[in-house]
């Protein structure tokens, strides 16, 4: 049991090590992104300040509280814009699936650690945007070590429950073949519905209990508001164990998915 | 005891019809219509453990389908596959701990990563122990010349580096069973030689069972004693390739580029003039009383050349002489 293990962490260690690598390959792409962050940043913040500028606050929020939430969600909106399904739809049309499922690997969990260790990556690359938005523009953070400790692991679950989610909707790839349009969708009732545009608090009642019941808001709405102090501390625990639940849920739902889908594969060519 | 058991193996494509054009594509929308395509028609055969067969026939004969099926890719739609004892796709994981599989078109290793670190990460991936890991590397990098590869990216190499690169890592974790896919497609003669000879050896030295798909036939010749022919997703022919050698290899053809073609040559017996034009001429000789130096040399005594050329017999022509009962005589015998 305990030998598994170890051989489980060394091979999952391995693949996320080679794809941190192969994402540090591309380091051009950052400073291109850099460039339209600081830009959008900037939209954002000045659009803020022009709704606050009759109030002081808007549905119990401080205009300082919404700025730091605004500038946390843009600095992190890539991570509820995920590419697994463009991924699978790219490996189901080119043929690459094949190879995939010819490894000894847990495909899931393979894709898994793949993709949590890239986002660490672009997590790390982002610092310095961090720093701009915490220097020039307004983005206040807290010094309680408890609180971040609660957002890290709310993050990090979020992550998950955002990445099972797109699993299963990815694994329709297996029936269409053309991802594209799965991904546009995803994208963008992902954007609005985790919070990434607008802080959800202040969408209307009826609109916040559809998002409630989507997972986007779990990945980004539920730790950004831990962190910039919409939720109060004292009920994280409440939002972690829902959290968990969405986690447990989805992962069981979304291995018997692969499980169906997977008998559907039809590799293109050769 | 066949370690691979295929029966009554079959698989059927649901293909999407459309009519051509916008409008084809716009009612194809509201009222698709499928049609079921049969890519592999009730196939039956066994390999015994250490067995190199070659698992031949034209593009679109359902090769590559039988493959992903015996790799646990694709579920048959009907039939059954057994690979070491295992159904492939339900234990596909298990099955894939004991398989290596090269796929021609495709890569395994890492794209943007030296070859060095994909291997490593292959090794892992299979847990080969560090010792053995290096030991193999040895024992590659020498037949397959990889020492200048090492350090190169996968996006950098040539095709035939590639394909060195790939047997190297499909090996590495010396696998029981191994499919290669087309592993010689576009390849030049002096890689494909070292690639034969590579394959070779891991089937003397450890009774690797091997499964070939080509439609080449010089590497079937050079590797298998057995050949499994498909075509439209049947079996049309599985038995020795020294049938298939003795009734269709007997003719080879060399085209000669000279200046001064001319009909009137002296050749070995066996061999026989079979076209003459301006700059070109052909020669047909009989592989049992002669061969093709001897027959070069000949020409070239006489006549100034300036290219030669030859010629395999191919594939799709000897798959439409069985259909007209080429086979006939052997097959009975």
């Amino acid at each position: 049991m305990i030998a598994s293990l170890r051989r489980s962490l060394s091979i999952y260690g391995a693949i996320a090590s080679m794809a941190a690598k192969a994402r540090l390959a591309y380091n051009m792409w950052v400073w291109a992104d850099f460039v339209v962050t600081i830009v959008s940043m900037i939209v954002f913040v000045y659009f803020w300040r022009a709704v606050y500028a009759g109030t002081s606050t808007l549905n119990g929020l401080g205009l300082s509280q919404t700025i730091t939430y605004i500038l946390l969600a843009r600095l992190l909106s890539p991570l509820v814009e995920s590419r697994t399904i463009f991924y699978f739809g790219f490996m189901i049309r080119n043929g690459e699936i094949a190879v995939e499922l010819t490894r000894p690997l847990d495909f899931q969990l393979r894709i898994g650690v793949q993709t949590m260790a890239e986002l660490l990556v672009f997590l790390f690359q982002r610092l310095p945007l961090f720093l701009l938005a915490w220097l020039f523009f307004g983005m206040r953070l807290p010094s309680d070590p408890a609180l971040w400790a609660v957002f890290f692991i709310s993050l990090t679950l979020g992550q998950g429950v955002i990445f099972l989610f797109d699993w299963m909707f990815a694994c329709l790839a297996f029936y269409v073949t053309e991802t594209w349009g799965l991904s546009v969708v995803r994208v963008g009732t992902g954007s609005f519905f985790s919070g990434a545009l607008v802080p959800l608090v202040m969408m209307p009642g009826w609109l916040q209990n559809v998002a409630a019941a989507m997972p986007f808001a779990q990945a980004l709405s539920v730790p950004l508001s831990l962190l910039s102090g919409i939720s109060p501390l004292n009920g994280a625990p409440r939002l972690l164990l829902i959290q968990a639940a969405w986690l447990a849920g989805l992962f069981v739902l979304s291995r018997g998915i692969f499980d169906v889908a997977v008998r559907k594969v039809t590799v293109q060519g050769g | 005891m066949p370690i691979i058991e295929v029966d009554h193996l079959s698989k059927v494509f649901k293909v999407q019809r459309k009519d051509p054009g916008l409008k084809g594509a716009i009612k194809a929308l509201f009222q698709p219509k499928y049609e079921d395509k049969t890519a592999v028609n009730g196939i039956s055969f066994g390999i015994d453990a250490g067995e190199m067969a070659g698992y031949i026939g034209v593009n679109g004969a359902g090769k590559s389908t039988t493959i992903k099926m015996l790799t646990g890719i694709l579920l048959p739609s009907g039939g059954s596959v057994r690979v070491l004892g295992r159904d492939p796709h339900r234990e596909r994981v298990a099955n894939a701990r004991e398989i290596g599989v090269v796929f021609g078109q495709r890569t395994q290793l890492w794209w943007d990563l030296a070859f060095t670190e994909s291997l490593n990460m292959v090794a892992k991936i299979y847990q080969v122990p560090q010792v053995r890991y290096k030991q193999l590397l040895d024992q590659f990098a020498e037949t397959l010349e990889l020492k200048e590869l090492m350090d190169v990216p996968i996006r950098n190499m040539s095709l035939g580096q590639k394909m060195r690169a790939e047997l190297a890592a499909t090996l590495i974790h010396e696998p029981r069973v191994v499919y290669l896919d087309e592993p010689t497609i576009g390849l030049d003669l002096i890689v494909k030689e070292r690639i034969r000879e590579f394959i070779k050896q891991q089937n003397q030295d450890k009774g690797t069972t091997v499964i070939l798909t080509t439609h080449d036939l010089g590497d079937i010749e050079e590797l298998c004693r057995r050949v499994i022919i498909i075509d439209a997703g049947l079996l049309i022919y599985d038995g020795p390739i020294e049938t298939i050698k003795k009734r269709f290899g007997k003719y080879r053809e060399i085209s000669f580029e000279t200046p001064a073609a001319s009909a009137h040559v002296d050749l070995p017996p066996g061999a026989e003039i079979t076209l003459v034009e301006a700059r070109k001429m052909t020669v047909r000789f009989d592989r049992t009383t002669t061969t093709a130096s001897q027959v070069a040399a000949a020409l070239m005594n006489q006549l100034e050349v300036t290219d030669f050329s030859l010629t395999e017999p191919d594939l799709a022509s000897i798959i439409k002489q069985i259909y007209n009962g080429a086979l006939g005589e052997e097959l009975e015998a």
